[in-house]
């Protein structure tokens, strides 16, 4: 399951996804948001998530739906109103904004998601060791603990209740006495344990001299040429922003949407930062489909002309 | 200590071996006042530089999970590397070679908490490498381990000392297949360096010199060898066997007897079987049938219409590999999780007490004594047979001095014991215990017996989950295999071990052409001087 993008060294994938999310936040466009909207959507269907995404998207449609419902009737801003709900005037403009918010939020649940299943916790922590060493590491023990205390827990819970300590039964003030017992219990056990750890680092000479790191992931030519494509398409769409492209105005009247030259340019350079994992996936289910249509020839091409042992010996 | 030396370092829990060992690793020189000197090669420790005090001398530690910090097997390999700050070429390069030597690449992305026991303390061995210290230290590398794990894991510390020359010193119980490798041994008691030498002079040592109470430490090859032999025969300057090819060919060389031997059991053997099998159809105080159990509802099945039945007054020892699911069927039977098919049975009014193999988890008060009476008062017991209860048990388990220390402070078997003492309060008629000779040594494992002993006499049920071969033959009822998610066989010790080929005492591997029945030493000398006296 590691091909296509997220067969890309992490620092691209989170050049991407940190991409997506300031466009999504910045660029206050409908073109715009659709297209990030539906490149990542495709991304993770091309990625085999559609049923975690299906299954999600019910509470994501309320989530976003319920902004989109809630903000004509709270903003009355703007000009043209279209009718008085319990006294309240319902503006076109307000009704435009919360399609629009709700466009946004979906926007970034769904790259949240896509972020999530391309950029893994240890790809994230690499990037950030990279950065910042010592806190990363202080992290990853942290991290470390809380699966290992959820399964300490379980133990202690189950053998403290043949001694009556139980959160599941007696009063109200017994159960939280009993909670507390535990977690003393659990915490006795990991400071003491922790010690041992801690032994064994300083054995194995930790804080002695500054820490390397060691590197699991390689930066190829390839994700230097992504990085490189992300960034320059990146800057133009950032500089199209500031000469106040990708934006439109709703508050507190309408704008008609102009699309020049300017604006296509700046499109162009969204459309490709967007769409580039698009290109390596599609090409990744491509590769394999055209390798089982392949039918390989034999490995060793059969050349015409005069044998080798028997033009020697002549 | 010369360069290239397997050094044992035996003797009973809390006689200084740690303290020994962390001596010789500067880093963890415990807090004290000490005197004397400890030099490597030939400069002294404490001015050694740091960085070759870390990587030259490694050390590994009991608990294999305290050991490791990193979530990610390979960040765990890393890791030690990464402290000494290596060029990133160079880390990978020795990741490759070590990952080459111990068989670890397949396991290199996996998640630290899904290796086993085994596999965990191999990966503090290979992080510790990593460095290419010249001196190893072990502190009870194998006592968290099952025998096969253990054996594999010497077998690599052997393979270090012979091929890479490695210096290596090691504490340990289990001497079984660590002896015949030691150059030499040395035995500690009380703080005090008692003996030194090669493995034999030690057993020879052992046997002249009334070091008696040390003798349970020794491989089963030289405690025969010491049984049997006559007292002429150990001045001979006879080879001690160390190891089972060694003492059966002992055996085969030096016992002319073994004919007369071998007809004697002849007869005995005959005799045990006519006296009838252990199973009698009595009344099960416990029973589970067709019992079917898995933790999630797509995992796999870890008990599979498994049918089970404790006797009354019998110690019934339960034998398994790793992850076969004892550990599950003794918490079914404690009533600690519920089969999802079949049943598990107790006689009305009786009641199961559940020893987990981690003793810690038992503990939540400040003092031993504390958590007597906390489980005193939670069984319902009025004051006064409380602490006559409470009094009664610390004569038994011999915890008088422990009594006000924090149960985190004292010794593995004597939390073990407070442990026990506490689940003896709830007056149970059946006790289940999880691994109760893990990490102890022969010693406590004695008085562990004895302690069995006394809880049957007093009409207990008793049944025990155990890796440990010599400790079931020796002292069980009967005897009884888990695998594959049910019981495979079903016997008293002598049959249950003597129809086994591998899995079965060093011993009756030993003896077993004559006498296939004999499990432990005291067994063949009975037999030996039956046979002796009746010629």
């Amino acid at each position: 399951m590691n091909g296509g993008f997220r067969s890309v060294h992490p620092s691209v994938a989170l050049l991407y996804y940190a991409g997506l999310l300031l466009f999504a936040m910045l660029l206050f466009h409908p073109l715009y948001l659709l297209t990030e909207l539906t490149a990542v959507a495709i991304l993770l269907l091309l990625q085999g998530q559609g049923r975690p995404l299906l299954r999600g998207l019910p509470f994501y449609l309320l989530m976003a739906g319920s902004v989109a419902v809630l903000n004509p009737l709270f903003s009355h801003r703007g000009s043209h109103i279209l009718f008085y709900f319990l006294d309240q005037p319902i503006t076109l403009e307000a009704i435009l904004y919360g399609l629009m918010m709700m466009v946004v939020l979906l926007t970034l649940f769904i790259v949240f998601i896509s972020y999530n299943y391309t950029v893994t916790t240890d790809k994230f922590m690499y990037l950030f060791a990279a950065a910042a060493p010592k806190s990363a590491l202080l992290t990853l023990m942290a991290i470390r603990f809380v699966p290992l205390f959820q399964r300490r827990l379980h133990q202690i819970t189950l053998i403290q209740r043949i001694r009556g300590i139980d959160v599941g039964t007696g009063n109200l003030r017994k159960r939280m006495r009993d909670g507390m017992t535990l977690l003393k219990v659990l915490l006795t056990w990991s400071l003491e344990e922790a010690l041992q750890t801690a032994d064994s680092m300083k054995a194995r000479g930790f804080g002695l001299r500054k820490r390397s790191a060691y590197a699991i992931y390689k930066l190829d030519r390839r994700d230097v040429a992504l990085l490189a494509i992300l960034a320059v398409c990146g800057l133009i769409v950032l500089g199209g922003w500031l000469q106040g492209y990708g934006k439109i105005e709703i508050y507190p009247r309408m704008k008609p949407v102009q699309f020049g030259g300017g604006e296509a340019t700046c499109f162009i350079g969204f459309c490709l930062f967007a769409l580039t994992p698009l290109w390596l996936e599609g090409r990744e289910k491509w590769l394999w489909r055209s390798s089982q249509r392949n039918v390989y020839l034999s490995a060793t091409p059969i050349k015409t002309g005069p044998h080798l042992m028997s033009s020697r010996s002549r | 200590m010369n360069e290239g030396e397997f050094v044992v370092l035996l003797g009973p829990s809390g006689c200084g071996k740690t303290t020994l060992l962390r001596h010789l690793k500067r880093e963890l020189t415990p807090v004290g006042t000490t005197a004397g000197v400890i030099r490597y090669k030939g400069q002294l420790l404490s001015e050694l530089p740091a960085e070759s005090a870390a990587g030259e001398i490694g050390m590994v530690f009991q608990n294999p999970d305290a050991q490791i910090v990193m979530d990610t097997v390979w960040h765990e390999l890393a890791f030690a590397m990464e402290n000494m700050g290596l060029e990133p070429a160079v880390m990978r390069s020795r990741l490759a070679e070590i990952s080459g030597l111990f068989g670890l690449e397949p396991l290199l992305y996996r998640s630290v908490h899904e290796l086993s026991g085994g596999q965990k303390q191999l990966l503090n061995l290979a992080s510790v490498l990593l460095l290419q210290p010249k001196l190893l230290l072990l502190d009870e590398p194998t006592s968290q381990l099952d025998p096969v794990a253990a054996r594999e894991f010497i077998q690599i510390l052997h393979r270090l000392n012979q091929e890479m020359s490695m210096t290596i010193i090691i504490s340990e119980h289990r001497l079984e297949e660590v002896l015949p490798l030691a150059d030499r041994v040395l035995l500690l008691t009380g703080g005090q360096l008692r003996a030194e030498g090669t493995p034999r002079d030690m057993v020879r040592r052992v046997g002249e010199e009334q070091l008696w109470p040390h003798l349970a430490y020794l491989p089963a090859a030289a405690r025969l060898f010491l049984a049997l032999s006559p007292d002429i025969d150990r001045a001979a300057e006879a080879p001690v066997p160390l190891t089972v090819r060694d003492g059966k060919r002992w055996l085969q060389e030096t016992l002319p007897h073994l004919a007369a031997l071998e007809r004697n059991n002849g007869k005995a053997a005959t005799g045990a079987q006519e006296a009838g099998p252990h199973t009698q159809p009595e009344a099960a105080v416990m029973s589970c049938r067709e019992v079917t159990f898995r933790y999630r509802k797509d995992g796999p099945e870890v008990l599979k219409k498994l049918s089970l039945s404790l006797y009354p007054g019998e110690l019934l020892m339960l034998m398994g590999g790793n992850g076969a699911g004892k550990s599950t069927l003794l918490q079914l039977l404690a009533g600690l999780a519920k089969p999802q098919r079949g049943k598990v049975e107790m006689n009305k009014g009786l009641t199961a007490g559940y020893l987990a193999q981690n003793p810690l988890l038992y503990f939540s008060q400040d003092t031993v004594q504390e958590e007597l009476e906390h489980m005193a008062h939670y069984a319902g017991m009025t004051e006064q047979t409380a602490r006559e209860e409470i009094a009664a048990l610390l004569g038994v388990f011999q915890l008088r001095e422990v009594l006000q220390s924090h149960p985190q402070d004292i010794s593995g078997g004597q939390q073990q014991q407070t442990a026990l003492a506490m689940v003896l309060l709830l007056k149970p008629d059946i006790l289940l215990l999880d691994e109760p000779t893990k990490g102890l040594d022969p010693g406590a494992k004695e008085k562990l017996a004895a302690l069995l002993q006394l809880l049957r006499d007093r009409g207990m049920s008793i049944l025990i989950v155990t890796h440990d071969v010599e400790f079931a033959a020796s002292y069980a009822t009967r005897c009884a295999m888990l695998f594959d998610g049910g019981i495979t066989a079903e016997s008293p010790p002598e049959r249950f071990f003597g129809a086994n080929f591998f899995y079965t005492t060093a011993v009756n591997r030993m003896v077993r052409d004559w006498l296939p029945e004999a499990l432990t030493v005291e067994e063949v000398a009975r037999t030996w001087s039956n046979s002796v006296s009746r010629s």
